[in-house]
């Protein structure tokens, strides 16, 4: 996707992990291993260490949206069990028209669990329920349908489904040919499906859309901000993870050749984030390393020993595994040899470790070409008696005004007057009590956040939103790839604005190891990506230094040719150079309007400024 | 009495306030002035402990103060954040008692006693204070802090979002704790007038340092300071 | 049938949503006053069942045993907190998972200390009778012992410095600790506080509910869900909400089977937080 420089990193995302490839080896080496002992010592273990692939499968479901998405499903063992049960009542009654059965179970299965999860995902994320809450609510799912499962009874076909009886007679692994595979053949298949599917996850999140999931588990608020609708990249993901869930379940249907209500229960579901923690969240092939980590030590460790304690044990290992071991066993190996490699490199380029304090070399003759004006009609932004309150507090009382093309404008005013409120109003993370927001001639009032943004309103907040774990240039990419919706032309826009920005060198930095100021301008950059036609702009000179303003100044200026710029400042050099019309905000209203030398003479805002009320000094 | 040596503090790694000292004597009243986004807040906060520490201390009454929070409360830091933030789903009462309560004080004898002090806020008592004006929350904020009967009131930004009748509420309560009660207090403000009328010495900060000390008087007659340092 | 019928349907349905009260209010002041799900909910209940069963059995008289299996599951409570909980702090789906981790160590050690199936104590054979109808007496003193929970919460969250302590440092950690509150100590005492009120839950219900390992699970999934259709507010909201969903999975469940009442009781959750994505008392402007 990139080539851009990489230097020095000291923590490795999970992202990262995924670009390097050295792990396939040791990945594969494991598996090979398992696959050679079990293929020619034992065939018990070969037909025990398939249910370990699948419950690495089962595993992979959960950190493709827990590791990748920063959604925690407690509900995986759901859409498993879902999976197994649909597939396995599709293999019962279709095996004998096709021969195979995998052919029926396995589409069944990740059907079923992808539309389950499809349904619950849906409501979960379109509602905009909170983490937390959907946590709970995947748990709960999964309880309830531990005690429907019970005493659900119904036959399809040749399928009986008997409640506490469960589903059996399901058919194992069947080659075409109509032969009754063995247990090395069964290890084989689930293998190869494994791979398959991880393969195939590991590359559709090297595409856009598993860095916009990570850009959604990072901070999903400024995703939203650049235009991505981030519920339906979750319901999509959720989706997947419920399809894999599903297929890890029809494959263990067939293995086992019987399913119970057990299968929802909630010891089952206890050990799939187990898998994840003990492998490495975030890796994809860390929950297969965990489920053979586990499984084998219950295979050679267990049987007699602990047979009744394994759910006491497992209890407890995900408590101190939550308390301890974060990075997970492949996490924690990938950290020992980044720090190897970093001091390598390190001492290579002679020591220089930090060089925060280099400022950048902004190149204004790069911008021309970066900014163009979208469509043909001239864009505005205007509210009309815009009103948000907060229990007995109202940041915003009474705004109506209007910004169109011309000059810049400030927003000035005392602290609480509520300037940042009112841009918040105006991005749609805050929705009015009353009054009406209108970009052009549309009416906005109603739309969310990343409709806004795709409309054409970019803003630069407060705080500069970064996305901490992505190099500067990806952040810069995925904004750009929002705009373009189109990979190539994404790469050279953003190349383009990281030479603009002079931030060349630091490209395949994280961003969470930039300084204040260069954040800042690597946000402006992001939202520029995105070619606004009205910028938003919230306190851009803070942290900058006076070289920094100057070019800050000047962008700017130019950009107002082109795009609408709203600024919202504090430091009055840089409003002066600016040429802007202010607008004075005080106590949630506009106060007054004008150049800022005609508003210096008004005495009235030196007075709201300075607080100055002739009665209060005689006290 | 109070002193903050060589501060240098700011959030995870980025540094906001670099180098700064100060001192509020035995029932003064400091202003300390500023531009927004100068550092004045995050000099408060360095005060209360809620910031990131990278150098210099914080002494009161000759004693150097531990890092824990909660700890400088109780040694005798009362503190009214900008924003006021009064617990929204407390009552007024409650949330005067909480910090009462909390420092070890009587909790019925600190609710009559701030009830007495701001009678506006009397026949709001059992309100929530989520519900109130921004002005009544200033005053309940200002009432929580002197629940805990503190040596040093440290107020931030009081008169942000408050309506002029109440703000000459809240400066003649604290000239009467200053003179009456000997209270000490630093207060970091736009509002100059506000402050003028309470302090005689005031702090100027600009980009994170103290630019300027400066005497009332100094200050009045300074129309070019004030335009320069405070103002448009 | 009748007036009878009326009275004594509306009886029982008034205590079967004081049980599932009784059962939620350690979890809902938890998540109110600590903003964390405690998975292992069900589990303390489950703790709190088996502490009066055996004190029981020892000859310690039952009103009695209900206490001490209160102090001992508020105890156990707070050990959790100073080990688990509070390492935890600020990452709530870790504290979630740890607690998972918890309810089924817990679930596992009563299955192996007990068995999976015990005796009961048994209901005390009283019954209230309306005309030809009959109600058991402790289900009607369940209606009361509810009560006088969400009373008795109540005051001490608001009349004592606790209670103000607790609620203060929930709304505002920072400006909490800047006024003198330590807010870890709160939170321990709150985790214990919920756990004592699992465990009460566990004792008081044990002559409805006989203790078994697995009596977590059953009670929780309900106990969650109305958790989360409250939202932050524990009293007012649970209260709501319980009324709302108890009512309307107990009507379900009367009719057709406990399963399709789970269900229904599921479906009216997430048609609620549809509306309310943060929970029905989100908005609101009480107290508790």
């Amino acid at each position: 996707m990139n080539s851009s420089v990489f230097t020095s990193r000291r923590l490795i995302s999970p992202e990262q992990m995924l670009g390097s490839r050295w792990w396939w080896g040791p990945g594969l080496a494991v598996a090979a291993l398992i696959g050679a002992a079990s293929l020619f010592a034992d065939p018990y273990l070969a037909y025990v260490a398939s249910s370990w692939i699948i419950f690495g499968l089962l595993g992979l479901s959960l950190d493709l949206v827990w590791g990748r998405s920063g959604i925690l499903s407690l509900g995986q063992t759901a859409f498993y069990g879902i999976g197994g049960y649909l597939g396995g009542i599709a293999a019962i009654n279709l095996s004998e028209l096709a021969g195979g059965t995998l052919v029926w179970s396995l589409p069944v299965g990740a059907l079923a669990g992808a539309l389950f999860a499809a349904l619950v995902g849906g409501l979960i994320f379109y509602s905009r329920i909170g983490t937390l809450q959907a946590t709970v609510l995947t748990y709960a799912l999964t309880l309830v349908l531990w005690t429907a499962a019970v005493s659900f009874k119904i036959t399809i076909g040749d399928a009986v489904v008997g409640g506490d009886n469960g589903l059996s007679d399901i058919p194992g692994f069947v080659s075409f040919t109509g032969e009754v595979m063995d247990p090395k053949g069964t290890f084989i298949v689930v293998l190869t499906v494994a791979t398959v599917v991880l393969m195939l996850v590991q590359a559709l999140l090297r595409t856009p859309f598993g860095t916009i999931l990570s850009c959604i588990r990072m901070n999903p608020t400024k995703a939203e901000l650049l235009g991505y609708d981030i519920r339906y990249y979750q319901l999509a993901v959720f989706s997947l993870s419920g399809a894999i869930a599903g297929l890890a379940g029809a494959l263990y249907g067939s293995w086992s050749n019987y399913l119970s209500p057990s299968i929802f229960s909630p010891q089952e579901a206890l050990l799939v984030p187990i898998y994840v923690l003990v492998g490495g969240r975030g890796t994809l092939i860390g929950p297969f390393v965990g489920a053979v980590v586990v499984g084998g030590l219950s295979f050679w460790l267990g049987g007699g020993v602990i047979g009744g304690q394994t759910t006491l044990i497992m209890g407890l290992g995900l408590i101190v595994l939550v308390l301890f071991l974060k990075r997970g066993i492949l996490g924690t190996i990938m950290d020992v040899i980044a720090t190897g490699q970093g001091s390598i490199r390190l001492n290579r380029t002679g020591g220089s470790v930090d060089d925060h304090a280099s400022s950048l070399k902004i190149d204004l003759a790069q911008l021309r070409g970066l900014v163009g004006r979208r469509g043909a009609n001239q864009p505005s932004l205007r509210s009309e008696g815009a009103v948000k309150r907060f229990g007995g507090v109202t940041p915003v009382k009474n705004i109506s005004q209007s910004f169109s093309l011309g000059r810049v404008h400030c927003l000035i005013g005392p602290n609480g007057a509520g300037k940042s409120s009112f841009l918040r109003c105006c991005t749609g993370f805050y929705r009015l009590n009353s009054g009406s927001v209108f970009y052009g001639k549309e009416e906005i009032t109603r739309w969310p956040m990343f409709k806004r943004a795709r409309a054409g309103i970019g803003i630069k907040t407060q705080a500069a939103q970064v996305f901490d774990e992505f190099d500067v240039y990806t952040n810069l990419w995925i904004a750009a790839y929002r705009h373009h919706g189109n990979a190539a032309e994404a790469h050279i826009h953003s190349e383009q604005m990281l030479r603009m920005l002079g931030l060349m060198a630091k490209a395949g930095k994280p961003a969470s190891e930039l300084s204040h100021g260069e954040q800042q301008w690597l946000d402006i950059g992001m939202v520029l990506c995105t070619a606004p036609s009205v910028l938003l702009l919230d306190e851009p000179a803070a942290g900058m230094t006076g070289e920094e303003t100057r070019h800050l100044s000047l962008l700017v200026r130019i950009l107002a040719q082109e795009v609408v710029v709203v600024v919202v400042e504090h430091d009055m050099e840089f409003i002066r150079t600016l040429d802007a019309e202010v607008t004075v905000l005080h106590q949630g209203a506009v106060f007054a309007q004008g150049s800022i030398d005609d508003l210096r003479k008004d005495e009235r805002i030196l007075d709201i400024y300075l607080g100055r009320r002739e009665h209060v000094r005689d006290l | 009495m109070f002193e903050i040596c060589e501060a240098t503090g700011g959030y995870r790694k980025t540094v906001i306030v670099r180098d700064v000292s100060l001192t509020v004597a035995e029932g003064e009243i400091v202003a300390l002035l500023g531009r927004n986004g100068v550092g004045k807040t995050t000099l408060l906060k360095y005060a209360m402990g809620l910031t990131a520490n990278f150098g210099g201390r914080v002494i009161l009454g000759g004693a150097s103060l531990a890092a824990d929070r909660a700890k400088r409360a109780k040694a005798g830091l009362g503190y009214v954040p900008q924003g006021r933030f009064v617990f929204p789903r407390l009552t007024v009462v409650e949330n005067i008692a909480s910090a009462a309560v909390a420092c070890g004080h009587n909790h019925r004898d600190a609710v009559k006693r701030i009830l007495s002090e701001f009678p506006a806020l009397q026949e709001k008592a059992h309100a929530l204070a989520g519900t109130l004006s921004g002005g009544q929350q200033q005053l309940v904020a200002l009432g929580r802090a002197l629940a805990t009967q503190p040596k040093l009131l440290i107020l931030d930004e009081p008169t942000e979002g408050v309506q002029p009748s109440i703000i000459d509420e809240l400066a003649g309560t604290l000239l009467r704790l200053n003179r009456q009660e000997g209270l000490s207090i630093l207060v970091a403000e736009q509002d100059l007038d506000f402050c003028l009328s309470i302090s005689q010495r005031a702090y100027i900060m600009d980009r994170g340092t103290v630019v300027k000390e400066a005497t009332k008087d100094v200050l009045l007659a300074d129309n070019h300071l004030l335009q320069n340092l405070l103002a448009v | 049938m009748t007036l009878d019928y009326i009275a004594i349907a509306i009886l029982s349905s008034l205590s079967t949503a004081s049980i599932l009260l009784i059962a939620t209010l350690g979890l809902a002041i938890v998540f109110g006053l600590m903003g964390v799900i405690n998975l292992a909910h069900g589990e303390m209940i489950m703790f709190g069942a088996y502490a009066a069963l055996l004190s029981t059995r020892l000859g310690v008289p039952f009103p009695l045993a209900v206490l001490l299996a209160t102090g001992a599951t508020a105890l156990f409570g707070a050990v959790v907190e100073i080990l688990i909980i509070r390492r935890l702090y600020g990452r709530m789906l870790d504290t979630m998972l740890a607690t998972w981790g918890l309810s089924l160590a817990l679930y596992q050690s009563a299955v192996l200390a007990f068995g999976s199936v015990t005796p009961g104590i048994g209901m005390p054979q009283m019954t209230v009778r309306i005309g030809q109808y009959g109600v058991s007496a402790y289900m009607v003193f369940l209606i009361f012992v509810a009560v006088s929970c969400v009373a008795g919460l109540f005051w001490l969250l608001t009349r004592t410095g606790y209670g103000i302590m607790a609620r203060a440092a929930i709304a505002d950690a920072e400006t909490a600790s800047a006024i003198g509150i330590e807010s870890s100590r709160m939170n321990t005492v709150t985790f214990a506080l919920g756990a004592g009120l699992a465990g009460f839950a566990g004792a008081i219900l044990l002559p409805v509910f006989p203790a078994t390992p697995s009596m977590g699970f059953a009670l929780a999934i309900k106990a969650f869900l109305a958790v989360v259709v409250a939202g932050p507010l524990p009293l007012s909201g649970t209260v709501t909400a319980i009324g709302t969903l108890g009512t309307a999975g107990g009507i379900t469940s009367s009719i057709w089977s406990t399963a399709a009442g789970d269900l229904f009781f599921f479906g009216t959750t997430i048609l609620i937080l549809r509306l309310w994505p943060n929970g029905i008392s989100s908005l609101w402007r009480y107290k508790l």
